[in-house]
């Protein structure tokens, strides 16, 4: 059992959403496998795990805490793609790691993996730095809709290949905040 | 990197326009209806019905195929592409449809390329 608030709580934010697919009791649970999984793979080798500011943020707060070996964590912000991003052409790193990898086992750590294309841009720059290992954990995966075949190490749950937030997941920076997974109501997607 | 110049194609629709600078934009080399399959001949062998899938993606081996139709008109561009996977198994294609674009406009923030194609169907139907 979470700690975590009930939806009704989260009043208009929950309104908004049509179905609760994954509760917070689900993702708790499958964030400790993942943990479990992580601290038993991984023991006696101080890995290090990088995400990608600001979905992850949630996800990467409990993993930690499932995680049960020595582990560090740093992080990295890019401009993804968008009506002003796209004039200059190509993904710019807003912030770098403050770690360097080069020899360390890097675990890197998703919120979501859909087209898989801004995954491949990090993981190519990441390979670049030779780590002595780089695994990807994600969440939550929307396989149908991979442009770029990635491996994942890791992997929570399947999602249907509608607009969902929740949980780090936005849309238009709301919804972040709530505890649970959920599919947005289309009309808000009309607004 | 973009294996083609932009300048030098005529797209179909803007959605294209777009996905292929999102393409570029990850650094994703890419090519424009760079093949025609065809999917059925009449007697004399002459090609009746043909495809060209959007875009292929050498690094990946894969086409894809974008379609901005509403759910319930998609049924001749999933027959197409049903001929062609029946006929051409080792080719992989991937069907991008309405709803995968519109979110993956509204995931970018272009709302304004998202408009066009936005549509409860998809989001409230799971198709």
């Amino acid at each position: 059992m979470t700690t975590a608030l009930p939806p009704q709580a989260y009043g208009s934010l929950y309104a908004d959403i049509s179905e609760i697919l994954f509760t917070a009791d689900e993702i708790a649970a499958k964030v400790q496998e993942l943990g479990r999984a992580i601290s038993e793979d991984y023991a006696g080798r101080n890995p290090l795990l990088v995400g990608v500011l600001k979905g992850v943020v949630p996800f990467m707060a409990d993993l930690l805490r499932a995680i049960t070996i020595p582990v560090q964590v740093d992080y990295l912000a890019i401009a993804s793609y968008s009506a002003e991003s796209r004039q200059r052409g190509t993904v710019r790193l807003e912030k770098d790691l403050d770690t360097s990898i080069t020899g360390r086992h890097v675990l890197f750590v998703e919120d979501m993996i859909d087209t898989g294309l801004t995954l491949n841009y990090i993981l190519r720059s990441l390979r670049a730095r030779e780590p002595a290992g780089l695994e990807v954990c994600t969440l939550f995966n929307k396989p149908r809709r991979r442009l770029i075949n990635l491996p994942i190490r890791y992997k929570g749950f399947d999602l249907p290949d509608r607009f969902v937030v929740g949980y780090g997941l936005d849309y238009r920076e709301q919804y972040r905040n709530l505890p649970f997974v959920g599919l947005l109501r289309a009309e808000v997607l009309t607004r | 990197m973009k294996s083609d110049s932009d300048e030098n194609i005529t797209f179909s629709h803007p959605l294209e326009v777009e996905f292929a600078r999102i393409l570029n934009y990850y650094q994703i080399e890419w090519q424009y209806e760079p093949r025609t399959f065809p999917l059925q001949w009449d007697e004399r062998g002459a090609v009746t019905q043909a495809f060209s899938p959007d875009f292929y993606l050498p690094g990946q081996d894969l086409y894809i195929e974008l379609t901005t139709l509403r759910p319930k008109l998609i049924r001749i561009k999933n027959r197409k592409i049903q001929r062609l996977q029946e006929l051409y198994p080792d080719i992989n294609i991937k069907l991008f449809k309405r709803s995968d674009l519109r979110d993956l406009m509204l995931k970018f923030g272009l709302d304004e390329e998202a408009a066009p194609i936005r549509g409860t169907d998809a989001q409230d139907n799971g198709r």
